[in-house]
């Protein structure tokens, strides 16, 4: 009974997906706007009720899963995110020619191998619940299947995520093979009893186990698939792509490198740092020179990668906490970032930056919001980006007081957080200074602009008063036996 | 302790060489010792001992696919089902919960693809 208390999440929401399947298989409801908002207001629900639940010491399903405050604080930023996709993905119904409800459930069956992602403690229930949010990814990039663009992302995204979960499995066979298991603590126990230098084939494997994680967060030298991914597929896609997917990476990410390879990971901050730095400026210079805004989202979504590998490649208790909070922030911001692109898409036909000159007038909500959240991306107080990106540099300067090498990470991060202004000013500056062609006015529903108020609320709210989640993301970081 | 790690492989290299001799060999025996005489009937496609009428390559319906689909879905499952029915005997209850789970969960996707009309054939 105990391990169903552990799955119970997963479980209400797989059962919820298969209810709006089954319901629509049936008896088709005319308005799939109202399931859309039904489902949205269900995982609220549930996202409510996450936090009456306790974390648990033990492990389940013969030490498979976790039910720690990792894994509940990751639980919660999947639902959040799944509530808000649902509510995205409602307002952009109209725009689906057939199976809206199928893309309701799809969306609610990616969000449980989300939550299983965050109490992963075994290599094989990682492999098992990457792929299933990976292969409903693929169905969902190209759900516009009339649509070039949407079929390029979908097919992009399915051959190079394939490819990845080729490297993934063919890692994990190898750290298998040299240990002789796959559960997580006992490979950090048997790398500690080992002396001297872990087998190469071992090394290998976690290579890797690095090269397919490095994929779902978009890291650099793997991250080439996402602007055009992040461009062609479905906006709420995108935005879940964004927020979920990205969290799910750097969740696994962190279990892998903190927990079961934790001796080996201590001295391979090198490797991660190079990645951090090569990614942080990949990301921002690239988005330099992109005129549309959700490619413009999907070179950002690079660079904050890079950002919070920094955190990760400081291995320290301050950088795992740091990284957790920035997921946090970043989900608020960025949900609203994409809630006010659907409604601004939905009633000008193009997610083109020009397209978004004058907003500020014609909604200005929608102005204010989009505004904000380029803000907040950019990392200007009093936003939550900025104190997010402040602990992760501050992170990375604790490191560098014993190798100072480290100093030169922190300094292309200020670099890259300099160049990021310039494009995320650039949005801004459409928004507010430039005039509108069509002056109509955009007339924002209102469950949207519930969820818009709540994303801006929040991102204000812990930019000032950063204690509950400062407070929640070193809770759940202290997991890692990390100093 | 490494080099012995390493030998293990030796068998799997051993097994891919007699694994490519043994289709190789009888027909290398074959080409070398049976008597070459073609003729047309001879080198005419065997189908169950029919005379074959027009191309192999023709078109099958795309209709097809959906059954392909749920019928390996089935068939995986069974994959599963076997396995589990082996262990039956000391099983826990959960154990065959899991299974009904599992099972159910198939079920709804053809109840489902039911439902969408996937099995009609138009």
């Amino acid at each position: 009974m105990m391990s169903l208390y552990a799955i119970q999440l997963e479980c209400l929401i797989s059962i919820w997906g298969i209810l709006i399947l089954l319901v629509d298989a049936f008896k088709p409801i005319p308005n799939k706007r109202t399931v859309g908002y039904l489902a949205a207001g269900f995982v609220a629900v549930a996202l409510l009720y996450s936090f009456a639940m306790q974390p648990v010491p033990d492990t389940f399903f013969h030490g498979m899963f976790r039910l720690d405050p990792f894994a509940l604080y990751f639980k919660r930023l999947f639902l959040l995110a799944l509530a808000a996709v649902l509510l995205m993905a409602a307002e952009f119904s109209p725009r689906i020619e057939s199976g809206v409800a199928e893309f309701y459930a799809l969306l609610m069956f990616c969000a449980v191998g989300m939550l299983l992602i965050a109490s992963v403690n075994d290599f094989i229930l990682l492999f098992v619940s990457l792929e299933l949010v990976t292969i409903t990814f693929y169905v969902l990039a190209s759900y516009l299947r009339r649509q070039i663009p949407s079929l390029e992302a979908g097919t992009k995204y399915l051959i190079l995520g394939a490819l990845s979960s080729g490297f993934t499995v063919y890692g994990i066979a190898y750290i298998f093979g040299t240990t002789g298991t796959t559960n997580f603590d006992k490979l950090a126990e048997i790398l500690n009893s080992q002396t001297g230098p872990p087998a190469s084939a071992f090394i290998f494997g976690m290579l890797l186990v690095l090269t397919g994680l490095g994929f779902k967060i978009a890291s650099v030298p793997f991250q080439v698939w996402a602007p055009d991914v992040y461009q062609g597929a479905p906006t709420p896609v995108t935005a879940f792509l964004a927020v979920g997917s990205k969290a799910a990476g750097f969740a696994l990410l962190l279990r892998v490198l903190y927990t079961g390879l934790l001796p080996v990971s201590l001295s391979w901050n090198a490797l991660i740092a190079v990645l951090a730095g090569a990614t942080l400026l990949y990301g921002n210079l690239g988005a330099i020179p992109q005129h549309n805004i959700k490619r413009l989202l999907g070179y950002s979504s690079i660079g904050h990668a890079g950002y919070m590998l920094m955190g990760v490649a400081a291995v320290n208790a301050l950088g795992a906490g740091a990284v957790l909070f920035y997921l946090g922030q970043y989900a608020f911001t960025n949900l609203c970032a994409f809630l006010a692109i659907i409604a601004v898409t939905a009633a000008t036909g193009s997610d083109e930056i020009p397209s978004f000159s004058g907003l500020g007038k014609r909604s200005p909500i929608l102005g204010l919001a989009l505004f904000l959240s380029m803000m907040s991306l950019a990392g200007i107080p009093p936003l939550s980006g900025f104190f997010g990106k402040f602990q992760l540099f501050a992170a990375v300067v604790q490191r560098a007081q014993t190798d100072s090498k480290y100093y030169v990470l922190a300094a292309i991060g200020a670099v890259a957080v300099v160049i990021s202004l310039y494009f995320y000013l650039g949005v801004g500056r459409a928004i507010y200074l430039q005039e509108a062609e069509d002056a109509t006015p955009i007339v924002v529903s209102k469950p949207m602009r519930f969820g818009l108020v709540v994303c801006m609320v929040a991102m204000i709210g812990i930019g000032i008063f950063q204690r509950p989640l400062v407070h929640a993301s070193i809770m759940a970081a202290k997991v890692f036996s990390l100093h | 302790m490494k080099d012995l790690y390493l030998n293990q492989y030796l068998f799997v290299v051993v097994f891919l060489l007699v694994a490519v001799a043994f289709p190789l060999l009888p027909l290398a025996i074959a080409w070398l010792l049976a008597p070459h005489r073609p003729a047309a009937t001879k080198n005419d496609t065997y189908e169950c001992g029919l005379t074959s009428k027009g191309d192999a390559w023709v078109q099958f319906r795309v209709g097809y696919y959906i059954y392909a689909l749920v019928y390996v879905i089935f068939a995986v499952e069974t994959v599963f089902l076997y396995p589990w029915a082996v262990a039956f005997g000391g099983m826990p209850f959960g154990g065959f919960l899991a299974m009904m789970v599992f099972v159910l969960l198939l079920v709804e996707g053809l109840v489902y693809a039911w439902a969408k009309g996937a099995l009609d054939w138009k």
